[in-house]
Parts: structure tokens; C-alpha cells; sequence
């Protein structure tokens, strides 16, 4: 029953957008972390995380969102996620994410938000 | 396996093995929509559900696959009272409210997540340790979220 994720790398300007397919649980782990190195490889600067329409995010998946914030800030990237439905913008506030990373409505708010940054 | 009973409750057995706690995500979801819950109180219950059904299988059932889980769901005209039961010895030590802050500095492990959640979007949490029986985690959701 271990999720699988598809993660597309695509840059926009100077900011490098992961669009994440599928649940983000604790099996996401190798899948984000490539995904990020990829994007460390890139020389990303600014990042913007898409989390798919309908996704499952439990704790697990929070655990290893966590660990990508932890590695942005060591690394001064700046970071932001987009595609967050109501329920889950209440659970990253809750558990502190905002603190560490913008929250967007939209693709395109991102994007233009953290561009602008 | 689920049995619907006729007094406003249903009961699954899940199989302890991850990605089955979506099973019962879904049907609290359908069962409190069927008693008016709102969307947003409908999201919180299927967060309490699947934490609880996944704290029950790793840390309950120490991911043993031949053990189960049991997810009762009660229902009436304010709340609905949901019981996960797995059959380890309970929690001997509540991990501490996660601080993100210390966590990103690596001053903290990343723990205790599934139970924060419970315990933030539940309007009441009780745990109880019945011997021969498992320990069960009692949550009750009140059909309007409190302001």
C-alpha cells in the first residue's frame, strides 16, 4: 500500500516549481527528497512546492515537508506551497508550516509571489 | 470488513497495514454526511480518523500485520463519537506538543504530529487502556466547530 509520488521539476523564472503527484505520507519521503536535491542541483533559489487537487497529507507527510522546510532554511531558499485546500492551509497554520514557507492559492499566485520576493 | 448498526453507527475492522486508514477516512466522511455535518467539520473528522487508525497500526499494533484495528463511528443529532481500538498496551508517554521551530533547528525530533492533530481538531479525546481488550482512543466531534 506504500504511495508513490511523480514529481515534476519545472522552471519559471527564478523559481523552480515541484509539482508533487499523489498522497504526501511518510512513503513520499525519497520521492520529495530527490525532488528537492534535483532542485538543489538547478541551483534553486526560490522553490514553490504543488501539492496535488484532492491529496492525502497525514502526519507523515507533514514529518517530511518538515524536513524539505528544514533544508530550504539551512540553505536560504526561500519556499512556497500552492494547490492546498482549505482543510490543509488550517492544518499547516495549526502545526506551524506558515511560519517557514508562504501558502498560495494558486500556481500562479506562487509564482508570482515568490518571483517577486 | 464494516457492520452498519441501526442506532446511528457503523463499526470497520481494518487490516493493520498503511493506506487502510483511508478506508475509514472515507467512511466517516460518507457517515457524517449523511447527519448534516458541514464540509469543514467533515475534513476534521476524517483527520482524527485516519491519525488515530495510523497511530493504531505503528505505534499500537507495532506494524504486526496480524493484528487489526477496529473503528466504531456513533452519531447523534450534535456530535459524532468515534473509538479506534488496536491491541497494544497503550501510550506509556505522550510525546510533547511538536515545536516546528525547534524541530527545523534539529533541536527536536519531528514527532508526535498524528496526536497534536488529534487533539487540536477533536472537541474531546479520552484514552483508555481495557486489559485483554487493547487500548482505545475516544474522539468525540461536535457537528459545529466551536468559535
Amino acid at each position: 500500500m506504500q504511495n508513490k509520488n511523480e514529481i515534476t521539476l519545472e522552471k519559471h523564472g527564478a523559481v523552480m516549481l515541484l509539482d508533487i503527484e499523489g498522497d504526501i505520507t511518510a512513503f513520499s519521503e525519497p520521492f520529495l527528497n530527490d525532488a528537492y536535491k534535483n532542485a538543489n542541483d538547478e541551483g534553486a533559489g526560490k522553490i514553490l512546492l504543488k501539492v496535488g487537487n484532492g491529496a492525502y497529507i497525514n502526519s507523515g507527510g507533514i514529518a517530511v515537508l518538515i524536513q524539505i522546510l528544514a533544508q530550504t532554511k539551512r540553505n536560504n531558499q526561500n519556499i512556497g506551497i500552492a494547490g492546498l485546500s482549505d482543510h490543509f492551509q488550517k492544518i499547516f497554520k495549526m502545526v506551524g508550516i506558515t511560519k517557514f514557507a508562504s501558502i498560495h492559492n494558486t500556481v500562479e499566485d506562487g509564482l508570482e509571489a515568490l518571483s517577486a520576493g | 470488513m464494516i457492520t452498519t448498526n441501526n442506532n446511528r453507527s457503523i463499526e470497520i475492522t481494518l487490516a493493520n497495514q498503511l493506506g487502510y486508514e483511508q478506508v475509514a477516512m472515507a467512511c466517516s466522511a460518507c457517515f457524517a454526511r449523511l447527519y448534516g455535518f458541514s464540509k469543514a467539520r467533515i475534513e476534521d473528522l476524517k483527520t482524527v480518523v485516519g491519525e488515530a487508525s495510523v497511530n493504531a497500526m505503528q505505534h499500537g499494533n507495532k506494524g504486526r500485520p496480524d493484528a487489526k484495528v477496529t473503528v466504531s463511528m456513533k452519531c447523534d443529532n450534535e456530535t459524532m463519537i468515534v473509538q479506534v481500538v488496536d491491541e497494544g498496551g497503550g501510550i506509556k508517554k505522550f510525546p510533547p506538543k511538536p515545536d516546528i521551530e525547534k524541530i527545523i533547528e534539529e533541536e527536536e525530533l519531528i514527532t508526535g504530529f498524528g496526536l497534536f492533530l488529534i487533539k487540536q481538531l477533536a472537541d474531546q479525546v479520552e484514552f483508555k487502556q481495557v486489559v485483554d481488550e487493547g487500548h482505545t482512543v475516544k474522539m468525540t466531534i461536535n457537528m459545529k466547530e466551536q468559535v
